[in-house]
């Protein structure tokens, strides 16, 4: 059993498999909830089964067509790709939970399908060792998850998905340019080759300047986040809980690849210093923002432009002796789960009460109590406080800036904390009261409380598993991660 | 390619400037349907740019999808953008200093580019040379084929499903397709019925000369996909077929034989999409075949802009 | 400079000329446009400097992103269709709902 565990291609599954069940609920949508629901079970047991072969054997790499690069594409996965595709299984499965009791059964038989391919594409995008194919794959992201923005069929909506794809299109634009730039400079369009061959000259620095913006683009990092708070805030709750948790973070694990693998190594150093200040300026900018809200998804859409920042402190602090890696991939994974499991929340809320004014929540702590449960635990995540997976984040994050000197940029850590408990505390605050003009209830179906309160116990859960995760993470020896344990 | 010399360069030089220029006028213009009319003769304009290039397979492809379907989409949605939106903004609305800015931004970026671009200087050869020696393996004879179908068909197996995703999007939006109105021209509807064999033909041909000469499912797929938009023009009834199940397998039957493909080659070869050199050539025809379906599909499927209802008025 | 490289160069123009539209213009039609011809900008910058002797890689490469660009059209001119039908206007909002 074990030997057959090891042995099977896990890798292609993800991939191959998400695929041909979107195929199959587009060509029978009458099946489609109930075959969506099994595919992404299936994902999560395939990434378990990915995990075990790459704790027993290392990491993965397989030659499409037996060709190998650069005539080839080859697949890789090593422990970062594992815990990405960790949390897409996670996050999947809870909003697959959620999806099937949030949607009517026509806006079910488009949702699936959309929802599958990003799920395949995302899969992909985590398993790939070739820049061009990362295109095709953010593309594939980008038109999904336009088009399940789009399904919420709101004004709003519509405008905050039309807003998305031109900003993704541009994103993938400019990064498909540096493609070009790379291939012709050193031959070749394989991360591993192109670690291995690059130098610095300055069409390097062109084709990473465009690709990083690009990809910067994508993650929403400010001042670039401009398309995010439409839509995340716009489109039905379980896409925005996919948007926030694992679609802006597909193009940021692409840019870290890039960074580790060929900005430092052709002895890159400023854009650390720019990602510091744009990641300082979203973490207070996104906070305030979050504070000023009156709807409450606009806040949770704020909330992850703050918490995007975050990840963004890493670059300055990653290059000295610290944690800044680790922490960074600790405080995204831990973002993925809460901040779904805030959405997820948020959606119940505007089930709930028919609305989402914060101020008019109506004592649904006591008619809600899963609901605001999961939206407390999710916060305790995001406001960095312990236990949970967010404080283990921001305290290794913390503790390197400040054992680096980086007084600046602790001090922004500990400020954005302090705003995300301002807005945290602000939305379970009115929780407790009643509002002004009270609502009629709409009843909210079990499921999709559950599924909210899984994802933000997940979070919390992730503070007492540091060890194994950095262990798995450390598989492959990525950023020097594994080497040594926090 | 050679150095530019006299005419030929002179030629070059000239296509580069009108390219320029007409992508400057399709952008500038404020008349939408002007806009449009010019962005089609760059498309075309672009396909013979790529035809100086060495790359007729690219000019192909520009020519049926580049220039022609796109520009079938862009006049089909101005003519649905309702009369009473103000087609084409005077301009003015931006900022005279968004534009100042906009202007020294894309300046900049475009002279580095420019620069960069211009100094290049290759410090490792591409794998040009070693698709030339592998071409052999891979079961058929025109390089671009090889790398899309074979080295790189996982590439395209993702492109494929992004053509399908967006039509999934298209249909998602929840808007049904448009009734034709007016009864179809008598002229049009012979036209149509004369090119509409030739045009399948036409697709087949390229369809199979894909293997060995410049050619292949993309362009194949793209001819029936005209062909599907000239039938619609001609006001052909094709809602009842478009809105049944058959439809919507031929529309996933080129993912689905990649996938299929995939999956069957990993069982018996151990490897993904890895191809048994003597049966290579058979199987990636079958793919192409399977591919040109979907493409031709979609894309007048695409065209039609909204889910196909069954029911239709006599 | 070969013929290739001029061909590389008018790509870049046309890349600066569409970034400028795209930020510049309001109407969504003309922001589709710039991106689309963005699109080919790059794309001729992709094989335009492959210089001497043609090379198939970047020639798939285009080919790929043809297809990409016009399934990213359709979808991008279906949603600027249904956003003017709900909006009735044919350009993005100034203020994206950012409601006190």
């Amino acid at each position: 059993m074990d030997g057959l565990v090891t042995q099977l291609p896990w890798a292609i599954i993800l991939i191959l498999l998400p695929l041909a069940a979107g195929m199959a609920c587009f060509v029978a949508p009458r099946i489609a909830g109930a075959l969506g629901l099994l595919s992404v079970v299936a994902v999560l047991l395939a990434t378990l089964g990915l995990g075990l072969q790459l704790a027993s054997a290392g990491v993965y790499r397989h030659s499409i067509g037996g060709w190998g690069a650069p005539l080839g594409i080859e697949l890789y996965a090593d422990g970062l790709s594992l815990l990405m595709l960790g949390i897409t299984a996670l996050v999947g499965i809870g909003v697959s939970l959620y999806a099937g009791a949030y949607f009517t059964r026509e806006q079910a038989g488009r949702f699936w399908p959309v929802w599958l391919f990003l799920l395949a594409a995302l899969n992909g995008l985590f398993l790939v060792d070739d820049v061009f194919n990362l295109y095709v794959c953010l593309e594939l992201i980008g038109l999904s998850a336009v088009s399940l923005t789009a399904l919420a069929g709101t004004t709003a909506a519509l405008a905050g998905a039309m807003r998305y794809l031109l900003a993704t299109l541009l994103g993938s634009l400019l990064y498909l340019l540096g493609v070009a730039l790379l291939y012709h400079t050193f031959g070749t369009v394989d991360i591993s080759l192109l670690a291995g061959r690059v130098t610095p000259l300055p069409a390097l620095w062109a084709a990473l300047g465009l690709m990083g913006a690009g990809l910067i683009l994508k993650t929403a990092l400010f001042p670039f986040h401009f398309w995010l708070p439409a839509a995340h805030g716009s489109a039905p709750a379980p896409v925005s809980a996919v948007l926030s948790a694992l679609v802006v973070k597909g193009s940021f694990y692409i840019l870290l690849r890039l960074w580790i693998e060929l900005y430092a190594p052709a002895g890159g150093q400023s854009a650390g210093l720019l990602f510091g200040v744009l990641g300082s300026a979203a973490v207070l900018w996104g906070s305030i923002q979050a504070l000023r809200q009156a709807r409450l998804k606009l806040m949770v859409a704020y909330s992850t432009v703050a918490q995007i920042g975050y990840l963004f402190l890493a670059f300055p602090l990653g290059g000295a002796a610290g944690y800044a890696w680790q922490g960074a991939l600790y405080l995204l994974v831990s973002h993925a789960l809460a901040k779904s499991a805030m959405f997820l929340a948020a959606g119940n809320l505007l089930r709930f009460g028919g609305h989402e004014r914060i101020a008019h929540l109506d004592r649904v702590v006591q008619r809600l109590p899963l609901t605001v449960g999961a939206f407390a635990m999710a916060g305790v995540s995001i406001m960095g406080l312990p236990p949970s997976g967010g404080f283990i984040g921001k305290w290794l994050l913390l503790q390197t800036a400040l054992s680096q000197g980086q007084w600046m940029l602790a001090l922004v850590m500990v400020l954005g904390s302090v705003l995300a408990a301002a807005y945290v505390f602000r939305v379970l605050g009115h929780a407790f009261t009643a509002a002004a003009v009270p609502h009629d209830p709409i009843a909210v179906p079990l499921r999709m409380e559950w599924a909210a309160v899984l994802l933000a116990a997940g979070s919390i859960v992730l503070g007492l598993l540091a060890v194994p995760l950095f262990t798995l993470a450390g598989i492959g020896g990525f950023a020097g991660m594994g080497a040594s344990l926090p | 390619m050679e150095t530019m010399t006299g005419l030929t360069g002179l030629f070059d030089v000239f296509l580069s400037a009108g390219l320029l220029w007409l992508a400057w006028q399709a952008l500038a213009s404020t008349d939408l349907f002007r806009a449009i009319v010019l962005f089609i003769s760059f498309g075309l304009l672009m396909a013979l740019a790529w035809a100086r290039l060495g790359a007729p397979d690219i000019a192909l492809a520009e020519a049926a999808i580049g220039a022609g379907l796109t520009g079938a989409l862009l006049l089909s949605a101005l003519a649905r953008l309702p009369r009473d939106v103000p087609a084409g903004d005077a301009g003015c609305r931006t900022a005279f200093v968004v534009r100042v800015l906009a202007w020294l931004a894309t300046m900049g970026l475009a002279s580095t580019l420019a620069w960069v671009v211009f100094h290049l200087q290759p410090v490792a050869p591409g794998p040009g040379n070693a698709v030339i020696e592998q071409l052999e393996a891979s079961g058929v004879g025109n390089p671009v084929t090889a790398v899309l179908l074979n080295f790189r068909g996982y590439d395209t197996l993702l492109e494929m499903a992004v053509l399908l995703l967006a039509l999934l999007g298209v249909w998602s939006l929840g808007v049904e397709a448009e009734q034709q109105v007016t009864g179809a021209d008598p002229v049009l509807d012979g036209l149509a019925r004369l090119l509409l064999p030739l045009l399948i033909l036409v697709a087949a041909y390229l369809l199979w000369v894909g293997a060995h000469a410049p050619g292949g499912a993309f362009q194949a797929g793209s001819v029936l996909g005209a062909a599907g938009v000239l039938l619609l023009l001609a006001g052909w009834r094709l809602r009842a077929a478009m809105s049944s199940a058959w439809m919507r397998a031929v529309l996933v039957a080129g993912p689905a034989a990649f996938v299929a493909m995939a999956v069957t080659t990993l069982l018996i070869e151990g490897r993904l999409l890895e191809f048994p050199q003597a049966q290579a050539g058979m199987l990636i025809f079958v793919l192409e075949a399977c591919a040109t379906l979907s493409i031709g599909a979609t894309l007048a499927a695409l065209y039609l802009g909204g889910i196909p209802q069954a029911e239709d008025d006599a | 400079m070969t013929a290739a490289d001029l061909y590389a160069l008018a790509g870049v123009g046309l890349v600066g000329l569409g970034l400028y539209a795209l930020i510049v213009h309001a109407h969504l039609l003309r922001k589709i446009l710039a991106i689309n011809v963005t699109g080919s900008g790059i794309f001729l910058v992709l094989v335009g400097l492959s210089g001497t002797g043609p090379d198939a890689i970047p020639q798939a490469m285009v080919i790929t992103g043809i297809v990409v660009a016009v399934s990213a059209t359709a979808l991008a001119l279906a949603l600027m269709l249904r956003l003017t039908a709900l909006s009735g206007q044919a350009e993005l909002p100034q203020d994206p709902d950012d409601a006190h």
